[in-house]
Parts: C-alpha cells; sequence; structure tokens
C-alpha cells in the first residue's frame, strides 16, 4: 500500500489550496484515508503532470474502490467462512436473530454478509470504525483466516 | 517414463505432512481435470532452509520417490512463520496419494498424513496431468 | 418460522448448512447467499457433467442400467463403495443391494473417520453432543489436528467460536477460548493466536498422557520441544472448562493406532471438567452412511454379506479388498477411489470392471467400463443426511432436472437383477 510520502512526491507541492486542504501532504493524507479523491486537485489534471497523475491513479486505485470507510475486501483470499460477519458487533446489535447467532442474515442493516462465496459490504456507514464516535474496531480483521479484509 | 536420469542429482529425505486447502477444494469441485486443480494440488511446500540446504528454488519443479510410488511436482516455499526443517507440506490429492504406502499394519487405513520420500531437483521435467498419473495407467 | 421456506441447505461437508439463499434463473442457479466458498462451488454444479457411457461409447441410461446389472450378476464377489455424498434414501437402497449380490460394501470412513464414528455408535465414547449445544454452551473449543477453516469453513461462524448462543451472550472475546493442536500452523491455529500449540507429528498421544498428568496434578513429560508451561497452561484452560468440547480432525485420528488413548483424554477430562468430543467428517452424508449400515448390521461400514451372514473385519475394508485384489467388479457411487485411496492401491481398480454412478465425471469414470450419471443431491434431488453431529436433516432439490437420483438408479439396478 502507498504511503503519504510516496503520493505527495507525485504531487503539484504547490500548496495551491484548491483542494480545500492547506498543504499538499495534508491533501496526500486526505486521499490515503479515503475522504478525497485525486480529481479533486485541479492542479494535477493539467496536462504538464499528465505522467504523474497516471502513477497517482495507479497508488490510489485500490483505495478509492474501497468504500469511503476504507474497508478493502480482497475477494480472492475471502473463502466466505463468515467469521468476519458473526464476529462483527453491528451485525449482532442489528441483527441478533441472523447473523449473531451465526445463521444467515435477517435484515439489510448488517455491514457484512456473504454473496456468492464472499464477504460483501452491505450497510458500511454503520462501521464503529467510522462517524463521530469512532473506535479502532479489530473484530472483522481478526477473526478472518486469511487476511482478507483491511482498512486504508 | 524413465526416472534413471533424477539419479545423477542428488537427493534428500523429507517427510511429507499433507493438509486441505479451501482453494484446492473449490478447484475440485469445478474441475477435476482443469489446470486450477492440478496448479494448486500437485505442489510441494518446503521449509526455505531446506530448499538452500537442496539447491531448490521456489518454482523448480522436483521428482518425490519412495517404495510405493513417484510423482513430479512443483517446489515452492512455505509462508509458514514457525520454520519447519526437514517436513514438508503437500495438499491432499491424487498427487500425494502417489506416495501413501499400501501397508496398513492390518488397520486398513492408510497413513495419508505423514509420508517418507526422497526429493530431488527434477531439472524442467513435466508435471503429470491428472490423467497422466500413474495410478490410472497400470 | 415463517421465511424457513426460502431456505436450502448446502451438501458441500458435513456441517450441512441450512441457512442457504439462492436465486435461480430459467432452472439454473444465479446467486448463492450465505454459504461459504467451498458450498458455493458444490452448489454452481461441475465443469464437466458425467456422460451415460459404455466401454467409452455413449448409451442410454436403461442400456446402462442393465448392463451394470449383468456385471453384478456375473460377479463372484462385487464391491460396493462410495456413498458418502448420497441420500439416506440412496444409502438404503445400496444396503439392500449389496445384500442380494453377496457383495462387500465400504466406505470412505473406513480410511478416516471411520474408528470415531465406530466408537460413538457402539456407546464406547458418550461424551458426544450437537452442534447446536456447542453454540448454546461451549466456552471451550479445541481443534485437534482439524483445520476447519479449510475444510468446514463455516464451523468457527455457524457453530463452535462466533456465534453468541443461549448461555454465550457476551461474544468470542469474552465468552470462549479456541484452542488449535496441530503438526503445522493452519489456517484455524492462526485465529486461535496464542491458544495455538504446534507439536511433531505422530506425537499426539504423548501430549494426551502429558495433559492427563497435568490434569492429574502430575508433572507433564513429552519427548519433543514443548514447553512444560505451555502444557500446564493447556491443562489449565481445559481444566477450567465449563462445557468443552474437542473435535477430532484427521490429523489425529491417523496418528493414533487405535481410540484408546482418545478415550483416556475424555475420561480424564470428565472427572475434572465437563468435556465433549465430536468428529469432524468430511463429506455431507458419510455419518448418515454409518448410521444406517449400523442399524442394519450393528457395524459402520466394512461388512460382506454372505447369504444370511455379515462378515465385518479390516480385511474387507476397501483398502485390503484392493490391495489383495479380492473383487471382481467394483459399483462406485459418488466417490472418486482412484484419487482418494493411496495409488498403490488404486492402480488396481485397472483390472477390474467399474460402474461409477456420479454427477460428475471422476478419474474413476474415466477408467469405468459403465458409467451412469446421477442428479447432484441437495441441488437436483433432495432426501435426508445425517449431519457431522448425528442430526438428520432434511432437503428439498434447488433445481429441476432429467437426471435421476441414485437412489433411483439403485432401484432400477435390483428390478434388473
Ligand atoms: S471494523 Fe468492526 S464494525 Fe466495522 S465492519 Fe469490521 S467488525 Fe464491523
Ligand atoms: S472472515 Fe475473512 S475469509 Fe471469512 S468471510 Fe470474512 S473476509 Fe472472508
Ligand atoms: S460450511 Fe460446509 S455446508 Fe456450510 S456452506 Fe460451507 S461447504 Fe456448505
Amino acid at each position: 500500500m502507498a504511503n503519504a510520502m510516496e503520493i505527495y512526491q507525485l504531487l503539484p507541492k504547490t500548496n495551491c489550496k484548491k483542494c480545500g486542504k492547506s498543504t499538499c501532504m495534508a491533501f496526500a493524507t486526505a486521499l490515503l484515508s479515503g475522504e478525497l479523491r485525486l480529481d479533486d486537485c485541479p492542479e494535477i489534471l493539467e496536462d504538464k503532470y499528465k505522467q504523474n497523475y497516471e502513477k497517482l491513479s495507479e497508488l490510489v486505485a485500490p483505495i478509492e474502490n474501497a468504500s469511503e470507510t476504507g474497508m478493502i475486501i480482497h475477494e480472492g483470499k475471502c473463502t466466505g467462512c463468515g467469521n468476519c460477519v458473526v464476529a462483527c458487533p453491528v451485525n449482532v446489535a442489528e441483527d441478533p436473530k441472523g447473523t449473531g447467532i451465526g445463521l444467515a442474515p435477517k435484515n439489510d442493516r448488517v455491514i457484512l454478509k456473504v454473496v456468492n462465496g464472499v464477504v460483501q459490504k452491505g450497510n458500511i456507514h454503520n462501521c464503529r470504525r467510522f462517524g463521530e464516535n469512532k473506535i479502532l474496531c479489530n473484530a472483522c480483521i481478526e477473526t478472518c483466516p486469511t487476511k482478507a479484509i483491511e482498512f486504508v | 517414463m524413465d526416472f534413471g536420469k533424477f539419479l545423477e542429482t542428488p537427493e534428500y529425505d523429507i517427510k511429507i505432512i499433507t493438509y486441505r486447502d479451501i482453494f484446492q477444494s473449490e478447484a475440485l469441485e469445478n474441475s477435476l481435470f482443469g489446470d486450477e486443480y492440478k496448479d494448486l494440488s500437485a505442489i510441494i511446500k518446503l521449509d526455505s532452509k531446506d530448499m538452500e540446504k537442496m539447491g531448490i528454488k521456489s518454482g523448480n519443479i522436483v521428482y518425490l520417490k519412495n517404495k510405493y510410488g513417484d510423482v513430479v511436482v512443483k517446489a515452492v516455499e512455505s509462508d509458514s512463520e514457525n520454520p519447519h526443517r526437514g517436513y514438508a507440506y503437500m495438499p491432499n490429492s491424487p498427487w500425494s496419494n502417489s506416495l501413501v504406502s499400501d501397508e496398513t499394519g492390518n488397520t486398513g487405513v492408510p497413513n495419508y498424513k505423514l509420508i517418507d520420500a526422497s526429493i530431488s531437483d527434477a531439472k524442467g521435467e513435466d508435471i503429470a496431468d491428472i490423467e497422466k498419473l500413474e495410478v490410472v495407467n497400470v | 418460522m415463517e421465511d424457513e421456506d426460502k431456505y436450502n441447505v448446502c451438501t458441500a461437508c458435513s456441517i450441512l448448512c441450512d441457512d442457504i439463499e439462492i436465486e435461480t434463473e430459467n432452472n439454473s442457479i444465479t446467486g448463492v447467499y450465505t454459504a461459504c466458498r467451498k458450498g458455493v462451488s458444490r452448489i454452481q454444479t461441475c465443469n464437466e457433467p458425467m456422460p451415460c457411457t459404455l466401454d467409452g461409447k455413449d448409451t442410454d441410461v436403461d442400456t446402462a442400467i442393465s448392463e451394470t446389472a449383468n456385471i453384478l450378476k456375473k460377479s463372484e464377489n462385487p464391491l460396493i463403495f462410495g456413498l458418502g455424498n448420497s441420500t439416506e434414501g440412496a444409502q438404503k437402497k445400496a444396503i439392500e443391494l449389496a445384500k442380494q449380490l453377496n457383495a462387500n460394501l465400504d466406505d470412505t470412513s473406513s480410511f478416516c473417520q471411520g474408528p470415531v464414528v465406530e466408537a460413538i455408535l457402539n456407546g464406547e465414547i458418550n461424551y458426544t453432543c450437537t452442534l447446536d449445544d456447542v453454540r448454546n454452551n461451549a466456552d471451550v473449543i479445541v481443534y485437534w489436528g482439524a483445520d476447519p477453516a479449510n475444510s468446514h469453513p463455516r464451523h468457527l461462524s455457524k457453530y463452535t467460536y462466533f456465534p453468541r448462543g443461549k448461555y454465550r451472550q457476551k461474544g468470542y472475546d469474552e465468552d470462549r477460548t479456541a484452542i488449535a493442536i496441530d503438526v503445522r500452523e493452519s489456517s484455524t491455529a492462526e485465529i486461535c493466536g496464542n491458544n495455538s500449540y504446534l507439536i511433531p507429528p505422530q506425537k499426539d498421544e504423548e501430549l494426551i498422557d502429558a495433559l492427563i498428568d497435568a490434569l492429574s496434578g502430575k508433572v507433564p513429560k513429552v519427548s519433543f520441544e514443548m514447553n512444560k508451561k505451555r502444557i500446564l497452561e493447556l491443562a489449565n484452560i481445559l481444566k477450567k472448562a465449563k462445557y468443552g468440547v474437542i473435535f477430532a480432525g484427521l490429523g489425529l485420528v491417523y496418528s493414533l493406532d487405535n481410540f484408546e488413548p482418545i478415550k483416556r483424554l475424555m475420561d480424564k477430562l470428565n472427572e475434572v471438567s465437563n468435556f465433549y468430543f465430536n468428529p469432524m467428517i468430511g463429506h455431507y452424508n458419510m455419518r448418515g452412511f454409518n448410521q444406517n449400515l449400523f442399524n442394519e448390521t450393528g457395524y459402520i461400514n466394512r461388512v460382506k454379506f454372505k447369504d444370511s451372514e455379515v462378515k465385518h473385519g479390516y480385511e474387507y475394508s476397501v483398502v485390503e479388498l484392493l490391495k489383495n485384489k479380492s473383487v471382481d467388479s467394483a459399483l462406485i457411487i459418488g466417490s472418486d477411489p482412484m484419487c482418494s485411496l493411496p495409488g498403490s492401491i488404486a492402480r488396481n481398480l485397472n483390472k477390474i470392471p467399474i460402474i461409477t454412478i456420479d454427477p460428475c465425471e471422476t478419474l474413476t469414470s474415466r477408467k469405468s467400463r459403465i458409467n451412469i450419471p446421477s442428479a447432484l443431491s441437495g441441488v437436483e434431488c433432495g432426501g435426508s443426511a445425517i449431519r457431522m453431529d448425528g442430526v438428520r436433516v432434511n432437503f428439498e432439490p434447488m433445481i429441476e432436472t432429467s437426471k435421476i437420483s441414485d437412489e433411483e438408479i439403485l432401484r432400477r439396478v435390483m428390478e434388473e437383477l
């Protein structure tokens, strides 16, 4: 995974603030966390940065494909075991008679569910890692046998 | 097949522990005869120190042999965090079964889990397709 | 329950998950919900469906069935093998057929979990419980020589470690401890973290005895490198368990010569705490076969029918029968012995006429005189099966098919005889 420095090196480094951040470094961090997207930087879209833009696009692609909460699911690694689904505290709270006791989800409020043998993001806005009272929840990461879930 | 030529390359003793892999099981459900099942089955995972000693690199084709049979598979470096020198891992498959003993000590249960064999570099020999394995061609 | 009807059963392993939803379009399955990767690959059926053939040429099912009857009729000592992937209905038919033919009858339990299932059905070991009991009660879960993350993917999430249960409301991190004992760092061991115990191959019995010593207040000793503290620590977790369960995988079964050490351990554990024991059975209805044959003969596998007599012993195991070349034909149902037996034994199958009944082509079918395609149970035909813990599960087909079931094929073979 790319780090902020790597991204910063490829940015215009003009600290123009057009993206709403005070420095390009701050923009790099915002890119990493998924808060802003590469196209939010008007300068990098200019022709002279074409090469850098392409490189950056590659770097941030996995992040931009991640949900806005930064969760990435490596589908190729996921076995569909459902450990994360059942361990997720939000799933348990929202669906105590379904995923909470290891069964199929009984409603759409769950964050994680298994579809066609791999885990899928559902109501991701409920994830405890985000929002005002966010906490560093690890339940879906530490229960996974194949490290198929990652947050960026 | 003439395996005589492998005698020239050094042989090492190895104990093989077999295991199951869900991705391999999935490939089997899709197609027993497909490349994916072969690629996920005809492999042996070795400790990196053992590989150094044997002069075998990840991706090399190796020849495994014992009293009960022989088979050609691909060597890969083990992803295990703990070293396991002297032991190698192979997923259960007709390739690993080529080496399983027919002796059961009057129990009717062969020892599938732990196989003694010798390993040597097969110098680019081809891994047999499932239908070319000796078991179906005797 | 109101929406129970919408659920299907997955037959890809013996957990028989009964909460699977599917979507179909024009009688083909387009979406599968809640099943694991392994289950989905089974439900979506194979790429190489079995053709109906006789001596390598296409034929119709009627001809294949009457030729099957011909071969079996002429055979002096036939073998019927497989049935772990068949419904109970088919299993019962196969037992009848074996009786009628004076045949040998065996299944894959013969070279995997057989000894454990036998001990359970014989009542030699009566510390068993259901998976639902585990979900509701278990606080200590031990996987010994088992790697469910690869073999039974939903075992931990549906029943043992992760789900909330009646008396386990607080979640896995507070309420339950999962332990892995194995010869390699499996994916399951990784989930167990610090509670993963690595031992050298074939040392399971030694560890059992060391644990028994530790549980009896003696100093545990093992010949291999394993910290005494670690053994005491493990013994301590087992001792404190309010409701412990040991799930025995093939790793444990293969490393023991007999069942005695497990009995010793279970007896000791139940002296000092409360422990149950369950086998990790692979094929979805292997336990069903064992149970049905047991009901009929008092044996779970490895039988030979001789007029009204039933013989039983290792010499009637598929391995010994083929090794000694004592059978002169083989009827294989839903199994691929060419793949699953040691090559040194399976090669002898090449010397006798084989009939294979299976939904998909197998290595064995490619060497068979006759191949009869059957409906894939759980997907194309319904029936019942016995889950790994002994609970009967009924299931309906997910889609329609023109193929006939194993049970129907066997019925028609018997009719022809
Ligand atoms: S981080 Fe926690 S709340 Fe968010 S999806 Fe994972 S388990 Fe659920
Ligand atoms: S725990 Fe990991 S492997 Fe299992 S369903 Fe979740 S992401 Fe997939
Ligand atoms: S755990 Fe077994 S029964 Fe359940 S969905 Fe997976 S393969 Fe099917």
